[in-house]
């Protein structure tokens, strides 16, 4: 407990410090790994601190649970490593930034400990509020951040009505053993998929997520996207587990992820295709989420328990690697000022090897490759829906195999744009240009904690399912000593076991060629073969290029068009879903135009006719 | 319909050489009135799509280099295709690697130096070379040629079509997978090679022709061992060619790619059997009295199928040919006589791939100048006109099927 | 009687005809069994291109000898040059034979042209035959076979 008023007391520390951006971002780090100790302490113990009353039976509380514990140790993990990554990186920015930033942290943390729906939503508000800043931090990032800003709000206004909905039928605003209503978990739903950018309502995170500092990118992009899934838990556990429930959130998740990676292997961005990987890895966390409830109210218990967990691996693969992702992007895009995938390449020699190496392993985790923690997490969600056989019902069991086909073409996709992504920035051929000298000490340390995570994660993910209380999961079988194995029901239907895949890896290929290379002193080393003649900065094969092959394939689904404009040539790639926004905007503002027209055309007639209209319309109902 | 062919200057003056109606003629006159002259000024270094206005840019537009040293093109050239990725949206063909100029050394050397050097300038062209360039010292001498020399002549060109076809064809079965067939036609090809040994005493037919005769005889045993093989091979191809059609997988690669309009052709100055594959009926071979009675092989659609139909047509003609003139040849052995020994003359033969031109002036058995038009150069330009919009997949159909030469265009 | 799937045919049982030529070579036996070759034009008159051709046909059979044509000069153990260079092929030449991996050996066919540069001038490395002229494909493939000193 003590732990929590620390933290608070580093973040608001961090927040007054304005004179040093430096320190700001320490006290930032300090906090977050405040927040780590306090959620180990809370992974053992509940504790909730005393109620304080405001007027009208109206209290706040704060503490500790379980969930809680779980949610924030996995964000705080990020926190401590953006905030450290920040030290170094804030530099290049604003001294307001280090205020906002310690602000949005402290609104995560308190929507992560909020026992009642007021600090609930004060939590959130206060991370959507200074997170709009952060956004606007970077120039002309005006209408990225206040999409952000709107969808945001949609967001806080859905929940403000959820949890009316939840005082009505309580009276009383506590979330800790309170029951809701369908309603409360319909608005609720909303509010919290927008935050988790969840097909259809991506679009803002596209925008904001692409345009924003990195570092601030990183956290929108991993712990914000958490918090709309921590909400998602905790409205369940009100709201019970209801079947259509399950159904609808598999269908948006599968739908999602299929989605963002669809649009992730066609995006040109830098930023962009980690911004859309984000949008796919929320989709598969959504629907084995889905998976879990569904399971729940069939009640296949070990199902629903193992879907859950699988959840909260694929959450933990998601954060960790994902703010890894965008500090390591962001970090190439600071140095060489550039927000293409073509014009960062060759980041391994340009940049240097930590920002390289970060990104191949996070590329490697997003595209399953073993023993990483991405592979557990997406091999635990094949395994889960492939129990969907053990639905009762007809409708589930449909659903859950049509889910199964989005999200095994959403894994061959992203495995594609990673390919895209790290080839092209990690490994590419880089352009000669030359990176400017930023100051990164810290930008590095932070990036290679953090792929030590990623790796050691993956590595030991036993001790984290057995730590995150599914131990049950855990077993011993074919050689593999307990808890090495990682089984996917009772009786046993799947396993694996990355510390042992990694073991088998190591020792078939890795041993080996360290040992070869070791041991052949000679080697003849040349530049790439180029048909005999040095390639030219015009003959690089463009990344665009690459994917162009998948997006003829799948032209409907992108309404791709090869465009011919005099003697331009180029490929447009849309995502129609923002096509649906621009058209409802379009329609607002015709609307809008039109009303000022009538209503607002400065006649004194209309003048009244209006004010009396609302006059009499605002008697009845508050009458 | 007029086509523009060539352009030289001369104690300067410009003229152009232009085909009309089965005639190759040089006129005073300006090339720029033709869209494809473009083409002929630089073709020492580049052949682009004379039809394309500009060039094309874009964001995400890139140069493909294939070349110069690689296995797919065989020969020292460069593809340049640009693209946004897959699709084909223009083409530039580099041809200075392989610029030998082979044609300025002509100048101020003897006509029968001269005669090897145009040999050189493409070894599977060579007789086709070497006939248009003899011809035109003729034409400049005012040297008459008996009729059995031309007969020989023209059998010889007729063996040279042969195996280039053959191999065209090859490449395109190898180009669709269809390994069988390919290695088939390779073994054809390998056998029309030993043909034009026992004809000439060179598989590639070189040292055979000279100024107004031949250099070597064929004897009848020989000419004998000739109709034979030539005879197998007819039949063997008949049936291979029959049976090769009725592979869907094979004819589809074919079909529709790298498509040319008739019109497009003619502007580009297209000529040989890509251009009767077109639709147009145009063979010079038709107005000279040796090819009484050979048939015009041509085709509508202007694809890759069309270009291999003709060639494949053209083989059997040309099988044809060569049995009925050995049969009446009587292989006089009479010298040509040389009445002058200066002038100006423009001769041309009907190579493999297209019309092959050449304009000299000679003084005193020497060349004081010499203008070279080869088939490649507009052959070229009709792969990069015909490949925009196809997809790299397509790219050895369409390279393959207008059987070009880099040595032949760049010379 | 070997075992030929695994060591190949090294007799020529199926012709009489002997693959002779009289061009001195130098033998690397380290490619007694299989090597891959690749070829370059460096600005030969089509010629040897075509009898490179030749030499892939049926007729020759070149596999049963372990030859194989290589796709790239990265796998290739036998470099051949086909005539000689013009100016702006050398730097091309010299960076393919910079890109094979060692051991490799290099064959100039000059070709019968009389254009390009000596290639003698060059000084290449490795060079193992040298051949004036255009040589049939059997030569050309007596040439391989006794560098590979599988016949003398």
């Amino acid at each position: 407990m003590i732990c929590i008023y620390f933290s608070f007391l580093f973040f608001a520390l961090g927040a007054l410090t304005t004179f040093s951006k430096r320190l700001s971002y320490s006290m930032a780090t300090i906090a977050s790994a405040l927040a780590f100790v306090t959620a180990l302490l809370g992974m053992h113990t509940t504790f909730a601190s005393g109620t304080y009353l405001l007027l009208n039976g109206f209290s706040l509380s704060i503490g500790m649970d379980h969930t809680s514990a779980i949610f924030l140790l996995i964000a705080s993990i990020s926190w401590f490593a953006i905030s450290l990554y920040s030290i170094d990186y804030g530099m290049n920015y604003s001294k307001k930034m280090p205020i906002f930033f310690n602000a949005a942290l402290f609104g995560m943390f308190l929507v992560l400990i909020a026992r009642d729906a007021l600090t609930f939503i004060g939590g959130w508000e206060i991370a959507t509020i200074f997170s709009y800043l952060l956004i606007m931090e970077h120039k002309h990032s005006f209408k990225e951040a206040f999409e952000f800003l709107a969808f945001g709000e949609i967001s806080t206004v859905s929940l403000l009505v959820a949890f009316a909905s939840l005082y009505l039928k309580n009276h009383s605003l506590a979330i800790i053993g309170a029951h809701g209503t369908w309603i409360f978990l319909l608005m609720a739903t909303i509010a919290f998929m927008t935050k988790m950018g969840t097909y259809p309502l991506h679009t803002w995170l596209i925008g904001a997520h692409s345009r924003a500092p990195s570092n601030v990118s990183a956290f929108l992009s991993a712990p914000l996207t958490l918090m709309g899934v921590y909400g998602l838990v905790r409205a369940l556990s009100i709201a019970g587990q209801p079947e259509w429930w399950g159904v609808a959130a598999m269908i948006f998740g599968g739908f999602s992820a299929f989605w963002g990676a669809l649009q992730a292997a066609a995006a040109k961005g830098l930023k962009i295709l980690p911004a859309y990987s984000t949008v796919e890895n929320n989709g598969m966390i959504l629907a084995t989420l889905g998976l879990s409830v569904t399971a729940y109210s069939a009640h296949l218990a070990v199902l629903s328990s193992f879907a859950m967990i699988t959840s909260l691996i694929l959450l933990f693969a998601h954060n960790t690697t994902k703010s890894l992702l965008f500090m390591a992007v962001g970090h190439a895009k600071e140095a060489l000022d550039e927000d293409t995938i073509d014009n960062v390449r060759g980041i391994w020699t340009s940049v240097g090897k930590i920002p390289a190496i970060s990104i191949l392993i996070s590329g490697l985790s997003f595209s399953a490759f073993p023993p990483l923690i991405g592979f557990l997490g997406e091999w635990m969600t094949l395994e889960a829906l492939f129990q969907s056989y053990k639905f009762p019902s007809m409708l589930d069991r449909l659903s859950a195999a049509f889910v199964g086909i989005l999200i095994a073409l959403a894994m061959g996709m992203a495995a594609f744009s990673m390919v895209k992504l790290t080839g092209y920035t990690a490994l590419g051929y880089d352009h000669g240009k030359k990176a400017r000298n930023i100051s990164s000490f810290t930008m590095k340390l932070s990036e290679m904690l953090l792929s030590l995570t990623v790796l050691l994660a993956g590595l030991f993910s036993p001790y984290i399912l057995k730590y995150f209380g599914y131990g049950t999961f855990l077993s011993g079988l074919f050689g593999v000593p307990k808890p090495f194995l990682i089984v996917s029901s009772h009786p046993v239907f799947g396993v694996v076991s990355p510390t042992f895949l990694a073991v088998v890896i190591g020792t078939l290929f890795l041993f080996p060629l360290i040992f070869y290379l070791a041991k052949s002193g000679k080697v003849k080393r040349v530049s790439a073969w180029n048909g005999g003649i040095a390639l030219k900065e015009e003959e690089y094969f463009t990344a665009p290029a690459y994917s162009f092959t998948l997006e003829y394939i799948m032209r409907k689904v992108y309404s791709m068009k090869e465009i011919k404009h005099g003697n331009k040539r180029y490929v447009s790639v849309k995502d129609i879903t923002t096509s649906f926004y621009n058209g409802l905007k379009h329609a607002v503002e015709i609307m809008a135009k039109s009303l000022s027209l009538t209503l607002m055309n400065g006649h004194v007639y209309s003048y009244v006719l209006y004010t009396m209209i609302m006059f009499v319309l605002l008697f009845f109902m508050v009458k | 319909m007029k086509k523009l062919l060539g352009a030289y200057i001369q104690d300067g003056r410009k003229y152009i050489i232009l085909q009309e109606n089965g005639k190759v003629v040089a006129l005073e006159g300006n090339a720029s009135e033709f869209k494809n002259s473009e083409l002929l000024k630089n073709r020492n270094e580049y052949v682009k799509n004379v039809l394309e206005k500009e060039e094309i840019y874009g964001d995400d537009v890139f140069d493909f280099r294939y070349g110069p040293v690689t296995s797919g093109v065989g020969e020292a050239g460069v593809y340049h295709l640009y693209t946004y990725g897959e699709r084909i949206l223009s083409v530039k063909i580099d041809t200075s690697y392989k610029r030998r100029a082979l044609d300025d050394k002509m100048i101020s050397s003897d006509i029968n130096d001269a005669l090897k050097l145009s040999e050189e300038i493409c070894g599977n062209f060579a007789i086709s070379h070497s006939i248009a360039f003899s011809r035109a010292v003729e034409n400049a001498l005012k040297i008459e040629v008996s009729r059995d020399i031309k007969a020989l002549k023209a059998i010889a060109i007729e063996l040279e079509r042969i195996y280039n076809h053959l191999y065209v064809i090859s490449r395109l079965a190898g180009a669709a997978a269809q390994q069988v067939l390919a290695s088939h036609l390779m073994g054809l090809f390998e056998d029309s090679l030993v043909v034009n040994k026992i004809f000439s005493g060179s598989r590639y037919l070189i040292r055979f022709n000279s100024i107004g005769s031949v250099l070597r005889f064929p004897s009848h045993e020989e000419l004998k061992d000739v109709t034979d093989k030539v005879k197998k091979i007819k039949s063997a191809f008949s049936e291979l060619y029959k049976n090769s059609m009725s592979s869907g997988n094979y004819i589809d690669r074919l079909h529709l790619t790298a498509t040319l309009s008739a019109k497009d052709a003619e502007l580009i100055g297209l000529t040989g059997p890509s251009l009767r594959a077109c639709g147009v009926k145009e063979d010079l071979r038709t107005h000279d009295e040796i090819y009484r009675g050979i048939k015009i092989v041509s085709d509508e659609e202007g694809d890759a199928l069309s270009r291999m139909e003709v060639r494949a047509g053209e083989i059997l003609e040309s099988l044809k040919f060569i049995q009925k003139t050995v049969d009446n040849l009587s292989l006089d052995k009479a010298m040509p006589f040389i009445s002058t020994e200066s002038g100006e003359g423009i001769g041309w033969s009907e190579s493999p791939s297209g019309t092959i031109i050449y304009h000299v002036e000679i003084e005193n058995f020497r060349i004081k100048s010499v203008y070279v038009s080869t088939p490649s150069v507009f052959g070229m330009s009709a792969i990069a006109h015909s490949m925009v919009g196809n997809i790299f997949t397509d790219f050895p159909f369409a390279v393959e099927s207008f059987g070009v030469n880099f040595s032949d265009a760049a010379r | 009687m070997k075992w030929w799937p695994m060591v190949g045919i090294s007799k020529m049982l199926t012709e009489d005809k002997k693959y002779e030529s009289k061009a001195r070579v130098k033998k690397m036996g380290i490619f007694r069994r299989s090597f891959h070759i690749y070829t370059i034009d460096v600005g030969n008159s089509n010629i040897l291109n075509f009898e490179m051709r030749a030499l892939q046909t049926p007729k020759y059979n070149v596999h049963r000898f372990g030859i194989y044509f290589a796709a790239s000069p990265r796998h290739a153990d036998l470099l051949i040059v086909l005539g000689r260079p013009t100016k702006k092929m050398v730097a091309p030449l010299l960076e393919t034979i910079n890109q094979i991996p060692e051991p490799f050996g290099v064959i100039l066919l000059k070709g019968c042209g009389s254009s390009g540069i000596d290639l003698d001038e060059l000084k290449l490395p490795n060079v193992v035959a040298s051949v004036n002229g255009c040589p049939e494909p059997s030569e050309i493939l007596a040439i391989l076979l006794k560098i590979s000193g599988r016949v003398d």
